[in-house]
């Protein structure tokens, strides 16, 4: 599985007034790496679907929140 | 006049959803994949149960919908709280 989480190194100005973030993150989305579903993939059942919020396992993004436990 | 709000309203309305959640899914994948035979089968027969829970869940707790598209008892159930969105 491809990691959902990315990172880059944002440019840091000297005269920056605050404290800079030295590392930025930002999440991709699963289906992008999906460019036309295949047929019979494996599903969830119900119940994790709507909790999950999709019916298939490979489309599904934790959204992780970076810096948060 | 209040619903009764018992274990089986909840479970009913949840499985209602459930369902729901895979017909939505289903629908967009075939709208890409219209020959899917079995992704089509699965789609009607989810249609069916659909149909049950959704007669069961209004015999029991009144409409689900309003303008036509469920019936009600006397006096008119349409009113009686608790709407979807309080549950």
């Amino acid at each position: 599985m491809i990691d959902q989480v990315r990172y880059y190194y944002p440019y840091v100005s000297p005269f920056d007034p605050c404290p800079p973030m030295r590392v930025k993150s930002y999440v991709v989305p699963p289906n992008l790496f999906v460019s036309y579903q295949p047929v019979n993939l494996p599903q969830n059942t119900p119940r994790e679907a709507l909790k999950l919020g999709t019916l298939w396992p490979i489309f599904y993004s934790p959204y992780p929140i970076p810096g948060s436990p | 006049m209040a619903k009764e709000l018992n274990e089986a309203f909840y479970q009913q309305l949840q499985e209602l959803q459930e369902v729901d959640f895979v017909l939505v899914e289903l629908n967009l994948y075939l709208d890409t994949h219209p020959n899917d035979m079995q992704a089509l089968q699965q789609y009607n027969q989810l249609v069916q149960q659909r149909w049950q829970l959704a007669q069961e869940y209004e015999n029991n707790y009144g409409p689900l919908m309003h303008f036509g598209h469920s019936y009600s008892r006397h006096p008119w159930q349409w009113k009686d709280a608790p709407w979807p969105w309080q549950v």
